[in-house]
This record gives structure tokens, sequence and C-alpha cells, in this order.
């Protein structure tokens, strides 16, 4: 294994999606070299970091309120239609 | 009811929802109102626009829920509608931008500095946040999308591929180039809290 199939195989590596063949070519590459394991962790971080960037938050009260009416009438005049 | 909605599956709820039972619209808009006000906020950055347009999804759902025919299938039909109506949004707003994707990202791609190592309060900081949204709002357009469904969002690879009318290796490919792509903007923007390589600690 070398660094450029290191790198390619990250996003699987961490889903572990990986067959244990690969797997292990991966961790014995990542064993020694030290560029390809802080890409890994940097790598990592990131996905980590993107999710709490910026997080889900909820629908205003009073917009859900609204929303549920104004669905409910359109449901009601669709089903007598 | 409220218990039994609870365990049914969406498909179940579809298929109430589809001969006219306004318990199964409730249920359908609390399983999936947050998760389609955010997926349109994170794609349009404007909660006013995520507001209008998580009330034009319903609105489709309602007009056009006879038209699933695979039950199963619509939590990926419902993200599509929420992309395709957040896409429209930016296009009136003349924020699409259909660039391609970046080629030279395949292959070999070490990262400048190593700033794993750095403490939370720097990595976890609200300039770092900002940095990062920014970074996910430049990104090529088809990255983006993928990107915010997947670590933003938490939707399956497959759930995307389905929604976005792309294959699962297309959905990865985009993934991988984005995340790169994010990694050498915190790269850059960490590398003043690293020492350069070969300094002491």
């Amino acid at each position: 294994m070398n660094c450029k199939i290191c790198s390619a195989l990250f996003q699987e590596f961490l889903e572990k999606s990986l067959c244990e063949e690969l797997i292990s070519e991966v961790d014995s590459h990542l064993k020694k070299c030290g560029q390809c394991r802080s890409s890994m962790h940097t790598y990592s971080l990131t996905i980590v970091l993107s999710s709490r960037a910026d997080p889900p938050c909820c629908v205003p009260a009073e917009k859900m309120d609204e929303l549920k009416k104004i669905l409910m009438e359109r449901f009601c005049t669709k089903k007598t239609a | 009811m409220g218990k039994k909605r609870e365990i049914q599956s969406d498909a179940l709820v579809v298929r109430d929802l589809k001969k006219g039972d306004a318990k199964a619209m409730e249920e359908i808009v609390r399983r999936y109102s947050n998760k389609v006000y955010n997926l349109a906020y994170h794609l349009t950055r404007d909660s006013a626009a995520a507001e209008e347009i998580m009330q034009d999804v319903f609105l489709t759902v309602i007009a056009k829920i006879a038209t699933l025919t695979n039950e199963a299938y619509f939590s990926t039909w419902l993200y599509r509608v929420t992309t395709n109506a957040a896409y429209g949004f930016l296009r009136k707003e003349k924020k699409f931008s259909e660039q391609t994707p970046v080629e030279d990202l395949d292959g070999e791609h070490h990262a400048s500095v190593d700033w794993s190592e750095l403490p939370d309060d720097v990595l976890l900081s609200e300039e770092s946040r900002e940095v990062l949204k920014r970074s996910i709002d430049s990104l090529p357009e088809a990255m983006r999308t993928v990107v915010i469904m997947k670590d933003m969002e938490g939707l399956k690879n497959e759930e995307i591929a389905e929604a976005l009318g792309i294959s699962v290796p297309a959905v990865k490919s985009r993934l991988h180039r984005g995340r790169l792509m994010l990694r050498d903007q915190l790269s850059d923007y960490f590398s003043k809290y690293t020492k350069p390589s070969g300094e002491d600690a």
C-alpha cells in the first residue's frame, strides 16, 4: 500500500466498510507513515467538526402552529374536492 | 393512537396518508418538519427561506403523495423535494453555482499541518466554527450538498444517492473531495496554532 491508495481509502476505513484484508493493509501503512497518520486524524476530525459546525435546530413554535393550520386546511380541502 | 403511530414505519403512515387520514399527515409533519427545515436551512443559510421551503415541501406532499408508488421511499422522496426546492431558491437568489468537481483532489493528499492534537477550546471555538461554515458554503455545489446531507444532517449514502439521483460511488467521491477541501481550509486556519515541523514541543 502506498500513500495515494491509503488516502483514497480514508472514507471507507472510517466507515468500517473495507474488507479485513484492506483494513489490515491500511492499518500497517498508517503505523509506518506519519504523514498519512496525521492526514487520517485531520480528515476524521474534519468530519466531527462539520457535524458540530451548525447544530440542528427546531422549527420555531409559532411557525409550526402556522404550518399545521395551513396543511390541515389544504388537506381537508383536497379530501372534499 | 399516538403510541401506535410511534412504532409504525413510515411506509404504514404514508399508506394511511394516501387514504386521506389527517392523523397520518400530522404524524409525517411531526417526524419530518425539523429534518426538512434543517436541510433547507443548511442548504440556503436563510431561516426565512427554510420556513418557506418547509411549508412548500409539505404542501407538495399533500398534492403529490398519490404519485409515490413505493411508500418505503418516502423519506428519500421528501429529501429530494426539499433539495430541489432549496436549489430553486438559490437559483432565484443567484447563489447557485454548477461548479465542476475539482479533479486534482483524487489520490494522495496529505494535510500540510497536523492540527488534530490542538485543544478542544481551539478546535471548537466560535471562530473555527465560522471558518468551517464559510468553507462549507464555498464548496462547489455538488460537494456542498453531499457534505451537508451526510456530515451535518446524518443521512446515509444510499439516501443521499436516491434523493439526488446519483450513484452511491458518486456520493462517496463528492463527499471525499469535499472533506479534503474542508480539511485544507481548516489546516490553513489552524496553522497559526501549530508549531512548524521540526520545532521542539
